[in-house]
């Protein structure tokens, strides 16, 4: 290295902020009259974690297998730096899928799998040893793994492997098709901050896709929803989790309470219930002659004896599930059903079978397109 | 419940017992036939000898049809495998147009009568002017038995994964490096069995060889022929000698694949 070059601090240059590092443009895939992915605009940016989340047959895992180079579009086009690459190999795309199977290779031991990307790069032995070792620091293997069959290893150890061949093919951008829903529980929730720490420590881009909004949620810096081959929403946990854009990004973000507002004379009520209910919406569709309303459950009370509730509903509680630290109660009214979540220090003084109204405030629903 | 079990445990030695009586004493009467001095065989044995495997051993004839035999099986074992693997990655791997067509196609030489299928080869290589030799049997032999071995190496690629050479493309691998690194060392049990089966058919078969190998004679052809006319017990003694070498080639595979596989372990348990 000359001194010149020590000397001179890297000085970020302009252009790599603004261009992202993939870029897909009306991107569709049919599978003869089945289209799996129908038309998607995505910028993704350089160094980010995005997760694409979605119900399975969502498209996603088409997604992603056309932007590691597994699938052609069969129209728009998808670039990488500007770069049009439809059609490139995927062993000439500085990209690498970690297989929801892990795809290991079974008859090799764990130093080989890592090595497995720089064999193909004819680096030599030596210096092959040396960075499959650092690589099973990064990702927090005993040194003594490198030797060991694969298929010994455990569903942990596996994962934590085939990310360690993946980072030693050193590519700009890592994809990821589920690759932690085969684990038990506690581990996932492990792996999901290693991955994530994994993602600061190596700077690299992160494209992971799941059906787990919980997983996206810890991981992401932004997330994509899918739904039938189209991306419904793109944008960070925050925005996806405050202001979904559907009624079915509301309901994957996890339980939530959606009914459906139609008008009634001057004001709104929830389609469905009779009587007094009449709606105090926050300002959003209020033009449209029905929209769908969210209230996240940990918004709802019970508001027997007070009048601090704009919106209230009079009904039964017909259960209450313990969830750890919060407990959800079940509350019927009319044909409907609300989920209520407090703190347990919070508890409900009352019991399944009771009477109860329930109540939130306009400003905690979210109006979203019916 | 105890007394039920040992009873069971005592059927279950009865039984295995009676099949290993039923299938190795045909071969034990065979090897006896071969340790006897005379030229007919009697039971008991009245006066053993290993004349007629030294005569056996030292025969031209004998010399010559063995060679021919093992020519034609490591011919056909070679070309079967190389044709088979890549056939069974046609018939198992890779999804294609006319695939089930193939996987019909490919398997329909097995259920062929054997004698026939000479027959019909013999005919066939008279009708375009080839004069019927041992390597004309190499290609009847190839007929019958790569179907076979496309099969035996076809269950293996079963179970393999695709995502193993996705995988070790989308890390940079070329397809020779893949061939070379990932799809052949997870199929070669597979192959190592083909071949086995490639060899084993190829040694033993009588039918295809009797129409198509010409004047030229394989050693099954030679026991037939000695079985129908001017029977000696040389037949026997190369019938046992063949057999032995046989559990010697399987037994030799089976301490190497354990060889290789305490390597493996060895290797692990270093670390």
């Amino acid at each position: 290295m000359t001194a010149t070059a020590l000397a001179a601090p890297k000085a970020p240059s302009p252009l790599p902020e603004a261009l992202p590092i993939l870029q897909l443009v009306g991107v569709r895939k049919t599978f003869g009259a089945f289209a799996a992915v129908e038309r998607i605009d995505l910028d993704i940016r350089d160094g980010e974690f995005l997760t694409i989340v979605g119900p399975s047959g969502s498209g996603k895992t088409t997604l992603l297998r056309m932007l590691a180079g597994m699938e052609a579009p069969s129209e728009g086009d998808i670039s990488l730096r500007g770069v049009r690459i439809n059609e490139t190999p995927p062993a000439r795309r500085p990209t690498c899928l970690v297989f929801q199977s892990l795809a290991l290779f079974p008859h090799k031991t764990v130093g080989e799998n890592i090595e497995f990307p720089l064999k193909v790069k004819k680096v030599a032995g030596a210096a092959r040893k040396a960075r499959a070792l650092e690589l099973l620091r990064l990702v927090q293997l005993p040194e003594s793994y490198y030797a060991k069959n694969v298929m010994q290893c455990s569903g942990g150890e596996r994962q934590r492997v085939a990310l360690a061949r993946a980072l030693a093919y050193d590519p700009d951008v890592l994809f990821f098709d589920e690759p932690l829903s085969a684990l038990d529980y506690k581990l996932k929730k492990v792996m999901e901050k290693e991955l994530k720490d994994l993602h600061r420590l190596s700077g690299k881009t992160f494209v992971y896709i799941t059906h787990s909004l919980e997983e996206a949620m810890v991981m992401s810096d932004r997330i994509g929803v899918m739904r039938a081959g189209r991306l419904v929403q793109v944008g960070t946990p925050e925005e996806i989790y405050t202001r979904p854009s559907t009624k079915f990004v509301a309901e994957f973000m996890g339980e939530v309470n959606v009914f459906d507002a139609v008008r009634s004379g001057e004001g709104w009520r929830i389609d469905g219930l009779d009587g007094p209910a009449a709606l105090d919406l926050p300002p959003g569709l209020r033009t449209a002659d029905a929209a769908a309303v969210v209230v996240r459950p940990e918004f709802l009370r019970f508001v027997d004896g007070q009048a601090d509730a704009q919106n209230r509903l009079s009904g039964v509680v017909f259960n209450e599930y313990a969830l750890g630290s919060r407990i959800q109660y079940q509350v019927r009214v009319g044909e409907k059903t609300f989920l209520l979540e407090l703190s347990r220090a919070n508890a409900w003084g009352g019991k399944p079978g009771d009477a109860a109204t329930i109540g939130w405030d306009a400003r905690d629903a979210i109006v979203v397109a019916a | 419940m105890n007394q039920s079990a040992r009873r069971s445990n005592f059927l279950i030695w009865v039984w295995t017992l009676f099949v290993l009586v039923l299938v190795y004493l045909p071969i034990v009467c065979g090897a006896l036939a071969g340790l006897s001095k005379s030229r007919y065989f009697g039971f008991p044995v009245a006066r053993w000898s290993t004349e007629w495997w030294s005569r056996a051993l030292e025969s031209f004839e004998v010399q010559t049809i063995v060679k021919t035999s093992l020519a034609i099986a490591f011919i056909v074992t070679a070309v079967a495998v190389v044709v088979a693997f890549f056939g069974a990655l046609a018939f198992a791997r890779y999804d294609w147009k006319g695939r089930r067509l193939y996987q019909k196609l490919v398997l329909l030489p097995i259920f062929f009568p054997q004698p026939v299928l000479g027959l019909a080869l013999l005919l066939w290589f008279n009708a375009v002017g080839i004069q019927p030799t041992w390597q004309t049997a190499i290609f009847a032999h190839l007929v019958w038995i790569v179907p076979v071995v496309t099969l035996v190496i076809a269950i293996q690629v079963y179970g393999f994964d695709p995502a193993l050479e996705e995988a070790a493309a989308d890390l940079g691998a070329g397809r020779l490096f893949i061939l070379r690194e990932v799809t052949l060392p997870i199929l070669w049990p597979g192959v190592w069995s083909g071949a086995l089966f490639a060899f084993l058919l190829s040694w033993g078969n009588f039918p295809l060889s009797l129409y198509t190998t010409g004047a030229d004679s394989t050693v099954p052809e030679w026991l037939y022929s000695k079985m129908v006319a001017g029977y000696t017990p040389m037949v026997p003694a190369l019938g046992t000698m063949s057999t032995l070498a046989a559990a010697t080639l399987l037994l030799a595979g089976g301490l190497i694949a354990a060889l290789l596989r305490r390597r493996a372990a060895g290797k692990a348990a270093e670390a």
